[in-house]
């Protein structure tokens, strides 16, 4: 049957209705409309009802028309319900199945906050998402919150959108499912996060998608695409031929790609690439094929030698050329590239003459020792050649902090502690005293950049940035730790820290550090010294703590010792005060709060209940009888209670 | 009941005194927890704002309905430091065993005196309506009536295509006339018109929708004045004041207690629930959130919602509702009066897993085929003063796409197409979530959803809800 007639009808009415029943007689749309429906009123009574209310509503009064109308459409509704379709037509297929997330009985309790903070404005929501990644990582895998998430890489905040594309990152790769979906090759930054998530999910088996939405990216979103076939080692033809046609930063791209590539005309690319342009070179840094190593190593060794050769002032581009040519060097390590540093080693003579514009020299045959230690802290296959070229010039200092690492990198950790232990004195020489603190310096510089990896808990060497490239690794100890740096062959001899704690210099490293952030400056052999213990290690700890008990009372660093002190689980109590006495600034309320809850969170209710009364029997803060009533000695009875240290805000209000 | 996660929070007045009570757990702030040796009782402090610690005690005599009590003045029920203290203990924080505080015990008995006295059967003396001032509201009703379809008439008169050019103001202040005259619910339907007023005039390309929303107001607003009317008058004429069962009680604005419930013989006796789906969404006309559940009858197939009504203004103090997945035994169940699915409540329920038994049992409960649902839903929602869709549960056949069109089939070859409901809004969008899901949907399934028929295509079509299989449900809400 067709229905158009009721549906003509049904839209005419709603029109009489908007347009106001006064009008009704004029509407002729109307009256055309009826007409058409007559063929259905004669063939069932439903619409002959229909019909019965229109040609009443047409002919009614002014007063009547209103409930007329209301009551025709009422009836017309039901019927064009009752008319209503359903089904459809065609192959059914089955749903993929293949499933995105997890199904688990998750409730509108437990996920509405976190997909109101995925997709809502405002404050807040940075604080809710970690804490929920903290508690509940099961939550960000439901298949309700994926798309929130994925829809998260477009958040404005940068961080919160940082935080979302790491939640992504740890989630399984069926997910790159949805953010494959309405992906838009010329979008904004959220496409470039879609992009390095997918990367970093998939891994070389994205190629294929990457090669399929490459043609139609633009901009910031081609980069990310053209830095993620680099991934895939079997990419190098193909971003050879891409090469040809990008420019700007699309190429800069396709050459930070074609570094991670292998083969012959990868090879041969990058020997015109680099002879057309030596400041390219930059891009082979993270390479460690050893086609890229031979071409550094040829490169670099020729550019020294041509400075030699030339026997003039080098410009400040030339020089800045050789920097880049020797930070390229990192994780490179073919024979070729050891047999340039063997030349190098001869030559150090010789290259200390060069000179800049200026005039000066830039001391470019110690920027070439300390790169090699700095190349060597991330590439350890090095050591042995490192190891040979300190047999070589076994009595100078210049490559002995080598020596060090290379050692820790392949030997005994009792070996290394006997072989370069006595180069670390404990006492003044009577003679060649200006030589042998040049070694005794060199060790201590090999050993800073050694440290306890709590968190992993494992020695690791510093990674070392060699693009900015850092001279002197001396004082990069207190970085954060990366999962990317080395191990050492094996835990450091516990003797280590007795010997350094009696060192007889210990000022070789003239820099101070600030390593709680509370204003307070320690030396640096102290920082690196309290590094390199693992408070696992009892022998370590019988060293480490009379020495920092001492420290903290005659440097009145109290911060800084007493902390070491609760990292290593023991208490600064009986220095404690007498420290901050020492101390040339006044304690401030807030680092004593601070300070005694790290340490309630080490020591026992009492021990940090004993170190409040130390500070109060030593007369700080005694002036005002609030502060030392309602802070120091509640706070004492409270923790004596088993109750919990108090927050900063109930001090505070004291 | 073992506690979990989901137990809590189901105690949680909102999601949010929960996260608040796990913080509270997490940093601490909790000394001195005891529990009692039978294991019901727990107690401890936890430390607050003030100068002394809160005291907290919870008490799980009655596992399904834990009696919490606190010190604080939170206005919150339970407070945060109560669910902080249920996070303690689900941490498996050390409590030691102690004899019940005297104040707690005190309180406990006095608790135990009511229920023993509530269960004696002592039913609370009904208040007898007075009939004069029962007729004077009777009376105002009808005269609230009488404006309401004069506002109704004026309005087709002149055309809805004026509200444009109106005033919001008008439509709100009737609203608030009407309910002066006991008519709350023909005042929300003039708060929405009001709605409408404000949507066409702030943004034009709206207008078409507003309109459409405003007749659907207007068919429905005449509709219950004109039976209203003849209802009203009916009791007026035959002195009778009570609560009666039919929907007019509600659209007027009635509101029903559980006891006149009981007295219309709304209820059933020891009923087995399976929440099917639950969601929530947010009433603008009557500033307040609506909690609503969608429950499975689990003897005769019947599905009833619940509804929880969170007004904005009291947000904090009233208890959110969240979803639940055991199945609940009530011992009585209330059935507000109407058709198709209708309100439910209780005051008292009992939960426990699924057996392997009920959980196959999902089909046989299902209608038998879609042509049985869509007759229903046609019925249901050609009626004015019904919703317009209808919950459903369908055994599923075959659940697939055709083209990019998800499509359900039942066993009998019968299609239906699956699509959102607009009104439902896009946090309600739960379509799309299909083609997430892991795995094929055995035979042997059933889906939920609201069926509704879709103005665009004139077609009859299903928002899915969710799916339940022999093995689990799967919610595309909550």
């Amino acid at each position: 049957m067709n229905l158009q007639p009721l549906y003509d009808v049904k839209s005419r009415l709603e029109q009489a209705a908007i347009a106001g029943t006064g009008l009704l007689a004029e509407d002729f749309r109307l009256q055309r409309a009826a007409e058409s429906l007559k063929p259905l009123a004669a063939a069932s009574p439903v619409f002959a009802k229909i019909d019965n209310g229109l040609q009443k509503l047409l002919s009614a009064s002014g007063e009547e028309r209103s409930g007329l109308l209301l009551d025709l459409l009422a009836l017309v509704d039901a019927v064009a319900y009752t008319q209503g379709s359903s089904g459809m037509e065609g192959e059914l297929l089955p749903l993929s199945g293949t499933g995105v997330g997890t199904c688990e009985p998750l409730s509108y309790g437990q996920l509405q906050p976190l997909l109101e903070a995925l997709s809502s404005t405002g404050g807040g929501r940075m604080n809710l998402i970690k804490d929920m990644w903290e508690n509940h990582p099961e939550y960000f895998g439901d298949f309700r919150v994926l798309p929130s998430l994925a829809a998260g890489l477009g958040e404005g905040y940068a961080e919160l959108a940082a935080l979302i594309e790491d939640i992504l990152k740890a989630q399984s790769p069926e997910i790159t499912v949805l953010l494959k979906k309405d992906f838009d090759p010329a979008g904004k930054k959220d496409m470039v996060r879609r992009v390095e998530v997918i990367s970093a999910l998939e891994g070389r088996k994205a190629t294929a998608w990457l090669k399929e939405v490459l043609p139609e990216a633009k901009k910031d979103v081609r980069g990310a695409i053209i830095t993620a076939l680099g991934a895939d080692p079997q990419n190098g033809e193909f971003l050879l031929e891409l090469c040809k046609g990008e420019r700007g930063a699309s190429r800069e791209a396709v050459l930070e790609s074609l570094a991670l590539q292998e083969g012959m005309e990868v090879q041969k690319f990058w020997e015109k690439e680099v002879a057309k342009n030596g400041s390219f070179v930059r891009f082979l840094a993270p390479a460690s094929f050893d086609w890229a190593s031979d071409l550094v190593a040829a490169g670099l060794q020729s550019r020294i030698e041509q400075a030699l050769a030339d026997a003039k002032p080098l410009t400040q581009e030339s020089l800045d050329e050789l920097y880049l040519w020797l930070s390229a060097a990192k994780y490179k390590a073919s024979p070729a590239m050891q047999d340039f540093w063997r030349w190098a080693g001869e030559h150090l003579n010789a290259v200390s003459q060069i000179t800049a514009a200026d005039g000066k020299s830039p001391k470019f045959d110690g920027q070439l020792i300390d790169g090699l230690f700095s190349i060597l802290c991330v590439t350890a296959p090095l050591s042995e050649l490192c190891l040979e070229l300190w047999e070589k010039d076994k009595k100078g200092p210049r490559f002995l902090p080598h020596a060090v690492i290379a050692s820790l990198f392949t030997r005994p950790a009792a070996e290394v502690y006997d072989r370069f232990a006595p180069y670390v004195l404990t006492s003044k020489p009577l003679v060649g005293s200006k030589q042998k603190q040049e070694l005794h310096d060199a060790v201590l510089k090999g050993l800073s950049c050694i440290y306890w990896n709590q968190e992993q808990e494992r020695y690791a060497v510093h990674y070392t940035n060699a693009v900015s490239f850092v001279p002197s690794a001396s004082c990069l100890f207190l970085y954060a730790p990366s999962a990317g740096d080395l191990s050492i062959a094996e835990p450091l001899d516990s003797k280590w820290i007795g010997r350094l704690t009696e060192a007889v210099w210990k000022t070789s490293f003239d820099r101070q550090k600030m390593p709680f952030q509370a204003g307070e400056l320690v030396d640096s052999f102290d920082a690196c010294l309290a590094g390199l213990v693992n408070p696992a290690d009892e022998v370590m700890l019988q060293a480490i703590v009379p020495w920092l008990r001492r420290q903290a009372v005659e440097t009145g660093a109290w911060i800084a010792y007493s902390r070491w002190l609760l990292q290593f689980g023991v208490s600064p109590k009986g220095i404690l005060a007498d420290s901050m006495k020492k101390s040339k600034r006044s304690p401030q309320l807030y680092h004593v709060w601070d300070l005694l809850r790290a340490a309630s969170e080490t020591l026992q209710p009492e021990e940090t209940a004993a170190l409040l009364e130390e500070i109060r029997d030593a007369g700080f803060f005694c002036k005002d009888e609030q502060v030392r009533e309602t802070v120091f000695n509640k706070t004492i009875v409270d923790l004596r209670d088993g109750k919990p240290f108090p927050e900063w805000n109930a001090w505070w209000k004291a | 009941m073992e506690l979990t996660e989901q137990t809590i929070l189901l105690q949680a007045p909102n999601p949010a005194a929960a996260e608040n009570g796990r913080k509270i757990s997490k940093k601490g702030s909790f000394s001195a927890l005891c529990r009692s040796g039978d294991d019901t009782v727990y107690w401890g402090e936890c430390a607050g704002s003030g100068k002394n610690p809160y005291r907290v005690s919870i008490d799980w005599l009655n596992p399904e309905a834990p009696v919490c009590r606190c010190s604080c003045p939170s206005r919150q029920f339970p407070c945060k430091h109560a669910l902080g203290l249920m996070f303690e203990r689900l941490a498996g924080k050390n409590f030691e065993t102690a004899e019940i505080p005297e104040d707690i015990a005190d309180k406990r008995a006095r608790q135990a005196a009511r229920t023993a006295k509530k269960e004696s059967g002592e039913e609370p003396k009904a208040k007898k309506p007075n009939a004069a001032s029962q007729k004077k509201k009777l009376a105002k009703q009808l005269e609230g009536l009488e404006r309401a379809e004069k506002m109704v008439n004026d309005l087709l008169t002149a055309g809805v295509g004026t509200l444009s050019g109106s005033s919001a103001q008008v439509y709100d202040k009737l609203a608030k006339d009407l309910g002066s005259c006991y008519l709350t619910g023909l005042q929300t339907a003039f708060t929405r018109m009001a709605l409408a007023v404000r949507r066409i005039q702030e943004d034009t390309g709206q207008s078409d929708a507003a309109y459409a929303e405003a007749l659907r107001l207007l068919v429905y607003l005449r509709s219950v004045i004109n039976k209203s009317r003849t209802f009203l008058e009916a009791k007026l004429e035959t002195d009778n004041y009570s609560a009666e069962d039919t929907v007019l009680f509600e659209a007027l604005g009635g509101v029903w207690k559980l006891e006149d419930l009981h007295a219309v013989g709304a209820f059933r006796e020891k009923a087995r629930l399976l929440q099917l789906s639950f969601d929530v969404s947010y009433d603008e006309a009557k500033k307040e959130y609506i909690e609503r559940g969608w429950w499975l009858d689990m003897d005769s197939g019947r599905i009833d919602q619940t509804l929880n009504f969170r007004p904005l203004k009291a947000l904090k103090y009233v208890k959110g509702e969240d979803s639940r997945f055991d199945l609940l035994e009530i011992p009585v169940l209330y059935t507000y009066p109407g058709e198709g699915n209708c309100r439910i409540r209780w005051d008292a329920a009992s939960s426990r897993p699924l057996t392997g038994e009920e959980r196959t049992a999902f089909q046989t409960l299902a209608c038998p085929d879609l042509a049985g649902a869509l007759k229903e839903t046609k019925n249901q929602i050609k009626n004015t003063l019904l919703p317009k869709f209808r919950a459903v549960l369908l055994p599923v056949g075959r659940l697939g796409r055709v083209g990019d069109t998800f499509v359900l089939e039942d066993p009998k070859g019968e299609r239906i197409v699956l699509r959102d409901r607009p009104e439902d809004g896009k946090d309600h969008a739960s379509t799309k979530r299909l083609e997430l899901l892991p795995g094929e949907i055995p035979s042997g399934s059933a889906l939920f959803g609201l069926m509704f028929y879709d103005e665009r295509d004139r077609s009859i079509c299903l928002h899915p809800y969710s799916i339940l299989t022999p093995e689990r449900m799967i919610r595309l809400q909550f």
